[in-house]
């Protein structure tokens, strides 16, 4: 989050430079720029039969910020996305509120998703069509004038580094192009919003800091970004924000180096095998956490040296020495791994 | 990146524009093979006309007084509008439903589900327009019936092609697996094809046939190109048109919620 100034914002500059004053490095660096709440949700719920994929879910999203859901499959991530966009309706309940950008998708779908761009996880690319032709169908839903979307195509391919697979089919894109012709998709009408349905889920790395990068770069330029997540390092990389969840709920919420400082000891001793783990010594026992999930032990503490001590009659091997990361908060609070079903 | 359209206006498209889309995207799969998705309409019509009409026709002179070659042709026209948009809102829609979810790719973007289905059943239209265009082109050349009476007929051709698009999603919307389309074919629509009138008038069949065939949806766009096509302007038609254009609203608008079903969670 950029640093606030004090200079208060002139009437009439904001009045005639509203796209500039949206850009988040300058309203925070040059003037005292209120966040604005672009997106809030109350009291969402969603059942499916017996399951509650979204449990009583509440959660605002700043203007021009990224907002990471992080949470293992089933958490109610994709289904908590569907809703802003109305392609899942949240259970009848007078206490429901949904607010995207000042529209609610139970009523006002359209406006919404005119000024939204949405990468959803399936790939669904119509195979049937070509990869300029696949952006030509988006441009015309958008509505955007004939003449400007073969432009508008162009510039796309090239900022997501497709551009030499303008005339290819669907089927001879490997995952990495689909995926980013999906982003590139929700792009054609210069959205708002876009929101990401797990962007990065089986790609490899090169890939996915392409697409971190390219995620930055549309945060800087003022673009509200959702996005759904279940690595820990992808929240970390781009969400200026996580909210966590587990079983539809909403368990923590914060940025995420902060919620790591206040709410993590910095390091873990991580033992990879349950024989190998050791009592804590007496000494030490202020000082240093113990937690199991499934095979592994972990030992937390802020104090380095402490768990280098530990580790000391261990085996090359058998642990790990590392800080601390969102998925060991995520652990903490559920008693359960990220990518456990 | 540097942006042609600026951020901030996002004016939301039109009815018409959202339709244009859906028509847009099709028009682009079908032209895609021109050679193998043109020609058949062409082809199709004139085997038929050449094998039944040509064979059969040498037996049967006469149908109701009609050359039998005319009566065929007449019922023709608008068969082939009822095949091509049965096809393309059974297996087609399945696919892209089920499949490749193309649906659920195109409701990302400003389109309901009901504007994306009413645009299903125009396009649907449209092909029924295009194919019974073809068969009155075969028709007029090949001298069976001048241009001059059987003209209006590709729009009776374009109801056909929404009626069946309706009825086929509302079949669709009870389909689980692409399989079952083969009932919905061998046991309604093969069977319709030959008791709607098309090769021989229903007046001819079993007292207890009629009320079913006079049922069929098909029987009466066939009565409604007959009777353009030998100009036979009787008050029965006005009926039969009512009874595609009610047919078409109730599968249509059943349909359309059956399907919000499946494509909204």
């Amino acid at each position: 989050m950029p640093p606030r100034s004090v200079l208060p914002v002139p009437a009439r500059f904001e009045k005639c430079f509203p796209r500039i004053l949206a850009c988040p490095a300058i309203s925070g660096y040059v003037f005292s720029m209120p966040q604005e709440t672009v997106i809030s949700a109350r009291h969402v719920f969603k059942t499916y039969g017996q399951l509650k994929a979204v449990n009583d879910l509440e959660f605002t999203v700043n203007r021009s910020t990224c907002c990471g859901f992080l949470g293992p499959n089933g958490a109610g991530k994709s289904t908590m996305m569907k809703m802003l966009y109305a392609k899942a309706s949240p259970d009848k309940n007078p206490a429901t509120v949904i607010d995207v950008f000042g529209h609610d998708p139970r009523r006002h779908e359209l406006r919404i998703k005119s000024m939204s761009g949405v990468a959803p996880q399936d790939d669904n690319l119509d195979e049937e069509l070509s990869v300029i032709q696949n952006l030509r169908v988006f441009g015309r839903l958008y509505g955007i004038p004939r003449g400007l979307t073969d432009d508008r195509i162009e510039e796309l391919l090239e900022f997501m580094e497709l551009s030499s697979k303008k005339p290819a089919r669907i089927r001879e894109l490997s995952g990495g192009m689909r995926r980013r012709l999906i982003i590139a998709r929700a792009l054609m009408n210069n959205p708002e919003l876009l929101i990401l349905d797990e962007p990065t889920t089986g790609l490899d790395p090169q890939v996915r800091q392409l697409i971190w990068d390219k995620l930055r770069g549309l945060k800087n330029d003022g673009v509200t970004i959702l996005l759904t997540t279940h690595y820990m390092e992808e929240a970390f990389q781009i969400a200026d924000e996580v909210i966590i969840m587990d079983h539809g709920r909403k368990i923590m919420e914060g940025n995420p180096h902060t919620l790591l400082e206040t709410q993590m000891e910095a390091h873990v001793l991580e033992v990879l095998n349950k024989q190998a783990a050791v009592e804590i010594d007496g000494a030490l026992r202020d000082i240093v956490r113990r937690e199991e999930a499934a095979e592994r032990v972990l030992y937390y503490s802020h104090e380095h040296s402490a768990l280098e001590q530990m580790a000391e009659g261990m085996r090359h091997g058998e642990y790990y020495l590392r800080r601390t990361t969102l998925e060991d908060l995520f652990l903490r609070a559920t008693g359960r791994n990220l990518h456990e079903e | 990146m540097k942006s042609s359209s600026s951020r901030g206006r996002h004016p939301q498209p039109t009815f018409l524009m959202r339709i244009g889309a859906v028509f847009f995207r099709h028009f682009r799969v079908y032209s895609r093979n021109l050679l193998s998705n043109g020609l058949p309409p062409f082809l199709e019509p004139l085997i038929m006309l050449v094998g039944i009409g040509l064979g059969l026709g040498a037996y049967i002179t006469k149908m109701n007084g009609v050359p039998y070659i005319k009566f065929l042709a007449s019922g023709l026209l608008v068969s082939t509008a009822m095949f091509t948009a049965a096809f393309e809102c059974s297996f087609g829609t399945f696919i892209r439903l089920e499949f490749d979810k193309v649906y659920d790719g195109m409701l990302t973007a400003p389109i309901t589900v009901n504007n994306l289905l009413v645009g299903e059943m125009l396009w649907a239209g449209a092909k029924g327009f295009f194919f019974t265009f073809a068969v009155m082109v075969i028709v007029v050349l090949a001298g069976i019936l001048p241009i001059g009476v059987v003209y209006p007929v590709p729009v009776i051709g374009f109801l056909t092609g929404v009626m069946f698009a309706a009825f086929s999603l509302f079949i669709t919307s009870f389909v689980q697996t692409i399989n079952h389309f083969n009932f919905y074919f061998s046991g309604f629509i093969s069977p319709m094809f030959f008791f709607s009138g098309v090769f021989f008038p229903l007046t001819n069949l079993p007292g207890w046939v009629r009320p079913i065939a006079e049922a069929l949806p098909l029987t009466h766009v066939v009565r409604l190109s007959r009777g353009i096509c030998l100009s036979e302007a009787d008050p029965q038609l006005l009926f039969d048109l009512v009874y595609v254009l009610l047919f078409t609203l109730g599968f249509g608008a059943i349909a359309i919620r059956r399907l919000k079903r499946r494509l909204i969670d």
